[in-house]
């Protein structure tokens, strides 16, 4: 939703692009589930000591539990957020909604989409039709319901919702900031095009003529910086480039089980605090090996489901 | 020569009992953490219904051919050769259209008609248990034509109070997706256009609705269950019909092609390992 047209400013490093994040800001995070979550971009804006971060987004993991777990988080709006049937609940976001110390405000993926696409279309609420019974409507004021003046119809009506900023991890993006997306795209193009400030951080950082060649799907002007972060949505897949890291995730959901201490030394410590950079944090998690396994889960079926059952 | 097929259990039941919930022709969605469903969904574009319209996640990958179920519904194998891939949010338009028939919810409780809790055990204001969210389940379950519940935890357990607790239970704590009627009223009275929940696939039986009073009744029993077990297992009283179906088996065709469709046997998640022991006879 902004305009961000000097092409020659957009490659940033990792900390000037998390410092484009403020405290209490409502922030859209990227991906989905286990795909595709901006996980490097969460881990320093945990190192920055971001406060009361507002996440809105549909169904998501360990992206929103890490940040809660970080202490960046006061609210989360997200329409679910958990491991699913592969790894269970997700303890951090759990504990601290049980303990109140963070605000959930309870959504839906659809409700989500519509309040986007609302500031998306800049107009200030879109209507849906009738939802009711569900109580997720008696606890928040984002939901009314009136009559259509021109049909007489019952309607549903969701308020614009515009995040101060995106956050989205990418495949390919070039040097002023046009980026390439693969499929799955989840909701990041609407994440995009709804939010004030977008940051992308991408996989590889192409020339300009390669990326007219692969064809770009969010142009340059929407896109306030560009990070390059090789495996930068890890422990989460970046398809095609490469799959969940599952035995990370199992090992992360097993500290987290352990309460706050034990994830803390563990954990953040080790993952979030320990590497000085996104080098040592690629080195960390198992280096050149780690990387070509998760990677070549396109080389043949059997090696593709070995990475769905890693412990 | 194929090996012959001699024993089915639980999981695979449940999935040609859900499977039969879909007609041919029927556009199908299904999202989060489900591997059960996307099993039963498969499963009937292979055999009855291969015109079925189908969306693998929400990835949106239209009727793919995946080489596995995931673990993780968020993965990229549910695009594997699908039709041109569409936006999430074509499939979420088209829902709200009304075109959608079919979509499969869970509940970590259900209650008598058909309303599902998956936000919070407890109270919004003493929030015992944080459920991971309803995702989508709240406004796709008013805009679909119907939706088909499961659970794979039919069973009483006590506590250590010695009070015992139940998945079906006599009112849910938080009404996350609608069944048929709620304290604001039924679907007509709210003007709600989708028609709610007409099939509940446990494991230990099958129910649809009672016309009149809109409660679950037991249709069909699975192998080896009595009325009374459904009883006892249910925190409420079910309408019980004369006439109780046994759950008709499923041939060896379907628990074939479920085993090449789910190798690594995601469907099988979430059921106690009692229930996964017990093998029936083809």
């Amino acid at each position: 939703m902004g305009i961000f047209p000097f092409r020659d400013q957009k490659i940033m490093s990792l900390s000037e692009a998390a410092g484009l994040v403020h405290d209490g800001d409502i922030v859209a995070i990227g991906g989905n589930l286990s795909a595709r979550e901006p996980i490097a971009m969460i881990r320093e804006l945990i190192r920055q000591g971001k406060r009361n971060l507002h996440t809105v987004g549909g169904a998501h993991g360990v992206d929103i539990d890490l940040m809660c777990a970080g202490g960046v988080v006061g609210t989360v709006q997200n329409s679910f957020v958990g491991f699913e049937a592969d790894l269970g609940l997700a303890p951090n976001f759990r504990r601290m909604a049980e303990a109140g110390t963070i605000k959930v405000r309870e959504t839906d993926c659809i409700a989500m989409m519509v309040q986007l696409r609302a500031s998306q279309f800049g107009v200030p609420f879109m209507p849906t039709p009738v939802v009711d019974g569900t109580q997720i409507l008696g606890l928040s004021t984002d939901f009314r319901q009136i009559t259509c003046p021109f049909s007489g119809e019952r309607v549903n009506l969701l308020p614009a919702l515009r995040p101060n900023v995106a956050i989205i991890h990418a495949h390919r993006a070039d040097n002023q900031g046009n980026v390439k997306l693969y499929p799955p795209y989840f909701a990041d193009l609407l994440f995009v095009e709804a939010s004030d400030k977008v940051i992308v951080t991408v996989e590889k950082v192409v020339a300009r003529e390669e990326l007219k060649h692969m064809g770009s799907n969010i142009p340059y002007y929407e896109i306030t910086g560009v990070v390059e972060l090789p495996l930068g949505a890890h422990p989460t897949s970046c398809y095609p480039d490469y799959s969940y890291d599952r035995a990370h995730l199992s090992e992360y959901v097993k500290a987290a089980q352990g309460g706050p201490e034990v994830f803390s030394s563990q954990y953040l410590e080790k993952c979030v605090f320990g590497p000085r950079n996104h080098q040592e944090y690629l080195e960390l998690i198992g280096g050149e090996e780690k990387r070509n396994a998760l990677m070549d889960w396109h080389q043949d079926e059997g090696r593709w489901r070995e990475l769905m059952l890693r412990e | 020569m194929t090996e012959k097929i001699t024993y089915y259990s639980i999981d695979e039941l449940m999935a040609v009992c859900l499977a039969r919930t879909i007609k041919d022709g029927d556009t199908v969605f299904n999202g989060v953490a489900v591997p059960l469903p996307f099993t039963a969904i498969m499963l009937a574009r292979k055999t009855h219904a291969p015109n079925t319209v189908f969306w693998g996640g929400l990835l949106a990958g239209l009727n793919p051919e995946p080489c596995f179920l995931p673990p993780t519904s968020g993965d990229s194998v549910m695009l594997r050769d699908a039709d041109p891939v569409l936006h999430l949010s074509q499939i979420f338009d088209l829902v709200m259209r009304g075109e959608l028939n079919r979509v499969f919810f869970s509940g970590a409780q259900i209650d008598k008609y058909g309303n599902l809790n998956n936000t919070l055990i407890g109270s919004p204001k003493n929030i015992r248990v944080k459920l991971p969210g309803g995702a989508g389940g709240s406004h796709v379950g008013s805009f679909a034509r119907n939706f088909t519940i499961w659970s794979v935890r039919h069973e009483a357990r006590t506590t250590s109070k010695g009070k015992p607790v139940y998945n079906f239970v006599d009112k849910v704590d938080f009404v996350t997706t609608m069944g048929h009627r709620t304290d604001g009223g039924d679907r007509q009275e709210l003007g709600i256009r989708g028609g709610g929940p007409d099939v509940v696939v446990t494991n230990l039986c099958v129910f649809d609705f009672d016309e009149a009073s809109k409660i679950m009744r037991l249709k069909s029993l699975h192998p080896g269950v009595t009325i009374q077990d459904v009883v006892e297992n249910t925190g409420f009283e079910p309408v019980i019909p004369e006439k109780v179906e046994d759950s008709p088996a499923p041939t060896e065709e379907a628990i074939r092609i479920i085993r090449e469709l789910d190798p690594l046997e995601t469907r099988k998640r979430g059921f106690s390992s009692e229930a996964l022991k017990r093998r029936y006879d083809l």
